[in-house]
């Protein structure tokens, strides 16, 4: 069994090419039962996301190119796409370079966001779609199930998903590290922009109790509240709710420092020494930076969470790397058990073991025969040729079945019966 | 029972190089084997201060050797309690190591008691034993404060500086930290509270003298009167974070003067 994945990626085409190749759930369906012919590609799955269209085949050894081409011709076909528009976008793997690519894909390696969490589930999402339209078979079933494995622990086991490589996270991110976990902490929003909102997302989906929201515009600050469970404060009572927030996060338009030294000292005061996290995403700043050198109080601006940001993706990068180790000995592991999986080497050494007995017993007996035409020579080869394959024809589809069953005992059976070593 | 000490050792010293590793590449399978290696090796010594106790027969904290031994078994015991109240396994790589180099100095100690004095005298009442036993703890658990405190200011300073590095994302938070400091910090004031009265204790039973004015005594005094502060302070919110954990660090090299140093100056408490 042999395996080929053609796709392409947001490195190898941009997006007007990959809107044009996208599957949606019912194409895919469609698509795996057309693409699969039980001929030469013998399994298939389509993983079709907003940056990749992977299709990913099992066909047999000998037929690695046709299954290639097979796969190229049936995109083109199914999307409609003038001759050799796809040529210079697609790529596309063989055997170990497949499954080292699949491999690389689950576990975030090969992701615009290096590490970012979704692309597993759109794997998952691709393999059961394939499941359901029937063309995941026994190749591909124990590739998915490995890449889920080698996804898995590339995320235990390296920090590639770890430490936040957005703005909006960070808020969650320097929560966690202040207050270890956001349950039962109180986070206030001053101003109701949109990427306030986001990192209010990610600090409720954390599990932030209370949440504040204070901004001029009473309406917006309606909305965020009504969504998040929160409470809306009024803009000019915002010194007497401070206090109460472990998380502040600021980003209104205004042109001065609205969270001030004096203010902050007041509020640490009344915080009895409590920690204090201040995210100030506006610019012009709206929280005065010296209120960063009084104890207890932690206050990071854009800039700040930038550069976390950019050290974070560096580690992430250098996890990467690990990752990659991590890929590679498991991709030797996948081709090993996949080797133990094929039936080919078997059914090869069971036929060559019976012809190789005829062989043996018609020299024995040669000598016997005197002297006889070419002709005759080849009627008595064909002859005992045809008998080892009649005779071995429904041992060899008792075989195939078994294998096909997955009963590995029956197969190793056969093996015992006929002596054949591994 | 030095073979058992040995594989103690062995046991910790597995334990330490796992520790390490794991922190250096957060495989899970390399903490297992650190925190079953400290299982291991904690069964193993509880065996061996036993078999010691049983055979030289006198509690085995007398000695230099037995002492390191026994404060190196209260220290497994310690980050145990840390381990699993906390889940600080990144504090393996830091406590483990220190605890193998304190059993290895155990190890290679001679165990002959010449030129010391006897220890079946001063050992003979069950205060004694009490006495240095509580006062072990109390030093593990000022360990614990010394740890949390190291941890929190670095990553206070990290926060402040806004640049994170490697061993940043690998600490527990800073309430975690904080918390931890606070309670090691109150179980070791009553633990050297308790110590010191039951020494004071047997010092009057034994020469009818409560107080001696030895190094030790007063180091042992200034180590109460810190700690005392530092609760003091975190109760009443003054000098939470920074402030309290550099007290803890400062309570710590207390701690050592008051354990090492004094054998230098000579006095009362000529013993371990």
């Amino acid at each position: 069994m042999a395996i080929v994945l053609v796709g392409v990626n947001h490195k190898t085409a941009p997006v007007e090419v990959r809107e044009r190749l996208a599957f949606s759930d019912e194409a895919s369906a469609e698509g795996l039962r057309t693409l699969v012919d039980g001929e030469i590609i013998r399994e298939g799955l389509i993983v079709s996301t907003c940056n990749r269209v992977e299709i990913l085949t099992a066909t047999t050894a000998d037929q690695l190119q046709q299954g290639a081409q097979r796969v190229t011709d049936f995109l083109d076909r199914a999307r409609a796409l003038p001759a050799g528009f796809l040529a210079k976008h697609l790529y596309s793997h063989t055997d170990d370079q497949a499954v080292r690519h699949l491999f690389r894909v689950a576990s975030s390696l090969d992701s615009m966001v290096l590490g970012e969490p979704q692309v597993l589930g759109q794997v998952r999402r691709a393999y059961s779609l394939a499941v359901e339209a029937g063309t995941a078979g026994r190749v591909l079933n124990r590739l998915v199930h490995h890449t889920f494995r080698v996804a898995k622990r590339i995320r235990t086991e390296t920090g590639i998903a770890a430490n936040a490589v957005s703005i909006s996270y960070m808020a969650v991110e320097l929560g966690k590290k202040i207050f270890n976990s956001l349950k039962g902490h109180t986070v206030m929003l001053i101003g109701a922009g949109e990427m306030a909102e986001l990192s209010l997302r990610h600090l409720v989906n954390a599990g932030a109790s209370r949440v504040l929201i204070a901004n001029r515009t009473e309406e917006s600050a309606r909305r965020l509240a009504n969504e998040f469970g929160g409470e809306v404060i009024p803009f000019e009572q915002l010194a007497e709710f401070l206090p109460e927030a472990d998380v502040v996060i600021c980003s209104t338009g205004a042109p001065e420092y609205i969270v001030t030294e004096p203010l902050t000292r007041q509020v640490r005061e009344r915080r009895r020494n409590r920690p204090t996290c201040f995210i100030d995403i506006s610019v012009p700043r709206n929280i005065d930076p010296a209120v960063g050198r009084l104890p207890n109080v932690f206050i990071f601006d854009i800039d700040d969470l930038e550069s976390v940001i950019s050290s974070n993706i560096r580690e992430r990068e250098r996890e990467a790397e690990r990752a990659e180790l991590i890929v590679r000995s498991e991709v030797m592991q996948f081709q090993q058990a996949l080797r133990a999986l094929d039936i080919g080497p078997t059914i090869g050494a069971l036929r060559q073991k019976l012809q190789e007995l005829a062989r043996t017993e018609m020299e024995r007996q040669r000598n016997r025969l005197g002297s006889l035409t070419p002709e005759q020579e080849t009627a008595i080869e064909a002859l005992l040729m045809s008998t080892v394959n009649k005779i071995s024809h429904p041992v060899l589809n008792q075989l195939r079945r078994s294998y096909e069953t997955s009963d590995s005992d029956a197969v190793q059976a056969l093996r015992d019966i006929f002596g054949l070593e591994e | 029972m030095r073979s058992l000490l040995l594989a103690v050792l062995a046991a910790y010293l597995n334990a330490a190089i796992h520790s390490i590793l794991a922190f250096v590449n957060k495989r899970r399978s390399l903490q297992r084997v650190a925190e079953l290696s400290i299982a291991a090796g904690f069964v193993l010594h509880t065996a061996a201060l036993i078999a010691d106790w049983a055979i030289n027969g006198h509690y085995p904290l007398f000695y230099l050797r037995e002492t390191l031994s026994f404060l190196a078994w209260t220290l497994v015991a310690a980050y145990g309690l840390m381990l699993y109240r906390y889940r600080a396994q990144a504090l393996g790589a830091f406590t483990m190591p220190l605890i193998s180099i304190l059993t290895f100095i155990a190890v290679i100690i001679r165990s002959g008691p010449e030129g010391e004095p006897a220890a079946t005298g001063v050992a003979a009442t069950w205060l004694f034993p009490v006495h240095t036993t509580l006062l072990l703890f109390a030093y593990a658990a000022f360990f614990v404060v010394f740890m949390a405190s190291v941890m929190y200011l670095l990553q206070e300073r990290e926060l402040k500086l806004k640049t994170f590095s490697g061993i940043f994302h690998r600490l527990p938070s800073l309430s975690t930290v904080n918390e931890l400091a606070t309670m090691a910090a109150a179980l070791g004031l009553t633990l050297l509270t308790v110590g010191i009265a039951t020494g004071m204790l047997w010092s009057s039973t034994r020469d009818g003298k409560f107080w001696h004015n030895d190094p030790k005594e007063i180091f042992a005094v200034l180590t109460w009167l810190l700690y005392l502060l530092l609760i003091i302070y975190r109760a009443s919110s003054q000098w939470r974070g920074r402030r309290a954990a550099w007290l803890g660090v400062v309570g710590f090299a207390l701690v050592l003067c008051t354990f090492f140093g004094t054998r230098l100056l000579g006095g009362y408490h000529v013993f371990g």
